[in-house]
């Protein structure tokens, strides 16, 4: 396991140097740049532009601009943001807990819908319940996240006034109650979405394991259905599952670009789409390295998991 | 999930805080990268109520003496034109204005704003103005003499931004000023009390506002950043915001029913616009199809139908507020059979599609325009449909905000719809002048005309009104006659604030709906 771990690590970090490169092309190969919100401003002249493209480093050949960039980023120096001109490390350390907060209740609320549905709908496989959450888990996965975050807002907060639209509390005071009622609607959006789909994930497994012998065993040593459903049956399907929570779990560092944006919640996911728009390449990279790792690392994590939960499963790279 | 959802339900959510006397919140949206007025020219809102110019435009789109005693002029003394072609302009300071630290605004802080922005260690996101100004002399505190190297015509809004101060900023790296950056030292009716980044910027009011005892009214002003617009709205409606400027004009029916909500129109100094880019797409270079394309438009009924009737058509750059209009001015009805009978004469016939064709090639364009926006989509798809009657061909493409604005600088499009924010003051040299086409200038249509330029550099290089006035026209009745481009429509700004908000004034510049925010009060 050790060794497995070892050797992973060593080799996520070739990958996260190409990793870097190829986000670093793309960027900039996204047509406009950090001046070009400056291009609207009819008093603005080619002398300024010039003058901000050489105070930004952007007149350089690319390969240079890469290079400079990689040499501080490894060393620690994130550089400054292109559009405030703040470290990009602060802009990133006041944003995380808002992401954190955000993504690890959703998560949680996910998993607590989707161990029960899955195994529910595996249980009674064919059974009218099973057909209902399989067409609920369809509605799940096929919503926008976009679409439904509106929907809760008209609904829950200008129809029925029982919370908060969106942000994260209310600006002249919060407190916990306050700032869980800000929580709900945002988190039951990425919860419904990614319940939907584990759900599915998790009947299948389930059912794949129900079919083993030694559940027939065990039934037959007369376990009764409950336990060998969750004490058996469970313990073996929940493997796959463990993993694809464990990718999604990479969702803590990235932030859900979308759920911030419609509920203006200040986390990693709005600062990603506002410097996205800004093309602001200093915390864009940032952030792109940052969610890059967070999933190689989780990948890692997530097959250690896999292995530990599951002896069958063996460990080669 | 469930345990949450109860929780906060068994706990009945109190009603949205009303507006008050004792905080208004704005619904804004985007979070300002920096609140140094000179840094960025962008959502300048928040900056308006900490730092003043001085002089500022009112609702009337009209210069108006703010930190100065008077805006200066060549009849009360304020303007001397030199022999070498250059200009003097004397400011007369307003006595007893402080700073918020209380030290006092003198003319040394007019002088050292000047030094610093045309100095290279500070990068300022323009210099337009600043670097006509050769040097400035402070005979005493209050008076600042700016010496102009040329005549510029807008030398009345120079300091509308306002000045840097120096006791706070000398000998220091402005760009790297963070203190200053994120809360900048002024002598406004408000000061930044909090910024909690990615959420707001809370303002609070000064105890001695130097306009008069008890303004500002409001005690604090809340900016929300919610950058979605339809989360915008929502919060409009849930009463979480008080105010939302700039609404787009497809939510105006949702919430102008709402009675505690008052939607102000005010007819606005921007244009929306079709650029024709002559120099990528060569049929545009000929007269007659531009005026072809423009009757072959249906303005009137774009207006009424797609913008509900809450902007009106417009024919030219220069608005109606402006003291330089003129509606003498050549107008094109919506007349599809003479548009159909220029192209013809210009030897495009039709061909067996229904779109017409000279020397083996279709009238076929692209038209580019910025993707988000419903009534721009839907203006583009309607003028698609109209072109497509006269057989013209055109094919919509839709791109973000960014990746727009680098393609038109470049000059790589057909025809754009866009519109542009117009400065107050009514300078068209940038925009239509032969010369300045980018990066020199936003002369997009490449459009080029002798005559046109001549005049537009010669309204320019005179501050006489009357002057001006009359250059100014003839070049209007110019461009009327030669059509480089088809303007649509005049942008009305919808603002909403609360129905209970007293002496609240629209403004049609840049300048933004904050500019006499001293005055506003809720009243009950």
């Amino acid at each position: 396991m050790i060794g497995f771990l070892g050797r992973r690590c060593l080799q996520a970090v070739p990958l996260l140097f190409v990793i870097s490169a190829l986000v670093f092309l793309l960027i900039h190969a996204a047509p406009g740049g950090p001046l070009a919100i400056y291009l609207s401003n009819p008093n603005i002249r080619a002398e300024d532009i010039d003058r901000l493209r050489r105070a930004l480093g952007l007149d350089r050949p690319l390969w240079e601009q890469y290079v400079a960039w990689l040499a501080a980023f490894v060393r620690g120096d994130w550089g400054y943001s292109f559009s405030d001109g703040r470290p990009v490390a602060t802009r990133i350390a006041e944003r995380l807990p808002a992401t954190l907060e955000l993504i690890s209740v959703a998560m949680a609320g996910a998993t607590s819908l989707a161990l029960p549905i899955g195994v529910a709908a595996a249980a009674g496989r064919g059974r009218w319940f099973d057909r209902l959450l399989t067409g609920a888990s369809l509605a799940g996965i096929s919503l926008p996240a976009f679409w439904f975050g509106l929907l809760l807002q008209i609904v829950f907060s200008i129809g029925l006034g029982w919370l908060p639209s969106s942000g994260r509390a209310t600006p002249t005071g919060g407190d916990l109650v306050d700032r869980l009622q800000h929580l709900v609607l945002p988190a039951a959006v990425l919860a419904i979405v990614q319940a939907a789909a584990w759900s599915r994930y998790l009947r299948g497994s389930m059912i794949a394991t129900l079919r083993q012998p030694f559940i027939a065993a065990a039934r037959a040593r007369g376990v009764p259905g409950r336990r060998v459903l969750l004490r058996h049956a469970l313990r073996h399907a929940i493997g796959p599952l463990l993993a694809i929570v464990m990718v999604d779990a990479a969702l803590l560092v990235s932030g859900a670009v979308v759920t911030e944006s419609v509920f203006a919640w200040p986390g990693l996911g709005s600062l990603f789409t506002e410097a996205l728009a800004r093309r602001d390449y200093t915390v864009l990279m940032a952030l792109l390295m940052l969610s890059s790792s967070a999933v190689v690392l989780f990948n890692i994590v997530a097959d250690a998991v896999h292995a530990c939960v599951d002896p069958r499963v063996v460990l080669a790279w | 999930m469930l345990f949450l959802a109860l929780a906060s339900a068994c706990t009945r959510r109190p009603p949205a805080a009303p507006p008050s006397n004792d905080l208004l919140i704005v619904g804004y949206d985007r979070e300002p990268d920096t609140l140094n007025r000179f840094s960025t020219h962008i959502l300048e809102d928040i900056q308006t109520c900490v730092v003043e110019g001085l002089t500022t435009t009112d609702e009337n789109m009209k210069v108006i003496p703010l930190l100065a005693r008077d805006v200066p002029t060549v009849d009360n003394g304020g303007v001397k034109t030199r022999s070498d072609g250059g200009m003097d302009v004397i400011w007369k300071l307003r006595p007893g204005i402080t700073w918020h630290d209380g030290v006092p605004f003198t003319s040394a802080d007019v002088k050292f704003t000047v030094d610093a922005i045309n100095s290279p260690s500070y990068n300022p996101e323009s210099t337009d103005g600043f670097d006509r100004i050769t040097s400035v002399d402070t005979p005493d505190p209050l008076t600042a003499v700016v010496h102009y190297k040329e005549i510029y015509a807008p030398y009345d809004i120079q300091f509308i931004r306002g000045t840097l101060p120096k006791h706070l900023l000398e000998g220091r790296d402005i760009d790297r000023a963070q203190d200053y950056n994120r809360s900048p030292l002024g002598t406004g009716p408000y000061r930044v009390a909090e910024w909690k980044a990615g959420e707001y910027i809370l303002l609070e009011r000064v105890p001695r506002y130097w306009q008069g005892d008890g303004l500002p009214r409001i005690r604090r002003l809340m900016f929300k950043f919610v950058a979605n617009t339809n989360t915008r709205i929502n919060q409009l409606k849930s009463g979480e915001v008080h105010v939302v400027a700039l609404v787009p004009w497809d939510k105006y029916r949702e919430i102008a029913t709402m009675p505690s909500i008052v939607v102000n129109r005010t007819p606005g100094n921007a244009y929306e616009h079709v650029t024709l880019n002559e120099r990528q797409f060569a049929p545009f270079a000929d007269v007659r199809i531009r005026r072809a394309l423009i009757m072959a438009l249906d303005r009137e009924l774009f207006v009424k139908t797609i913008l509900d009737g809450l902007a009106p058509v417009t024919h030219g750059a220069i608005q109606p507020r402006s003291w330089a209009y003129t509606d003498r001015i050549t107008r094109y009805p919506f007349d599809p059979a003479k548009a159909r009978a220029l192209l013809d004469e210009a030897g495009w016939t039709i061909g067996a599609n229904g779109i017409r064709r000279r020397d083996g090639r279709p009238l076929a364009f692209t038209l580019i325009t910025q993707a988000g926006y419903a009534i721009r989509e839907n203006v583009a798809q309607a003028i698609e449909r109209q072109l497509r009657d006269v057989g013209v061909d055109v094919r919509v493409e839709l791109h973000d905000g960014t990746a727009i604005s680098a393609i038109w600088f470049e000059g790589k499009f057909d025809a754009m719809l866009h519109w542009w924010q117009m400065p107050s003051d009514p300078e068209l040299t940038t925009f239509f002048a032969a010369d300045r086409t980018p990066p020199a200038g936003r002369n997009i249509n490449y459009y080029r005309n002798e005559e046109l330029t001549r005049l537009l550099y010669a309204s320019d290089r005179t501050i006489d009104r009357q002057e001006r006035t009359t250059l100014l026209q003839r070049a209007q009745t110019l461009i009327a006659e030669e059509v480089p481009e088809i303007p649509l429509y005049s942008v009305t700004r919808l603002d909403a604030v609360p129905a209970s908000l007293r002496h609240f004034k629209g403004n049609p510049t840049n300048t933004g709906i904050f500019w006499n925010v001293y005055e506003w009060e809720i009243s009950k």
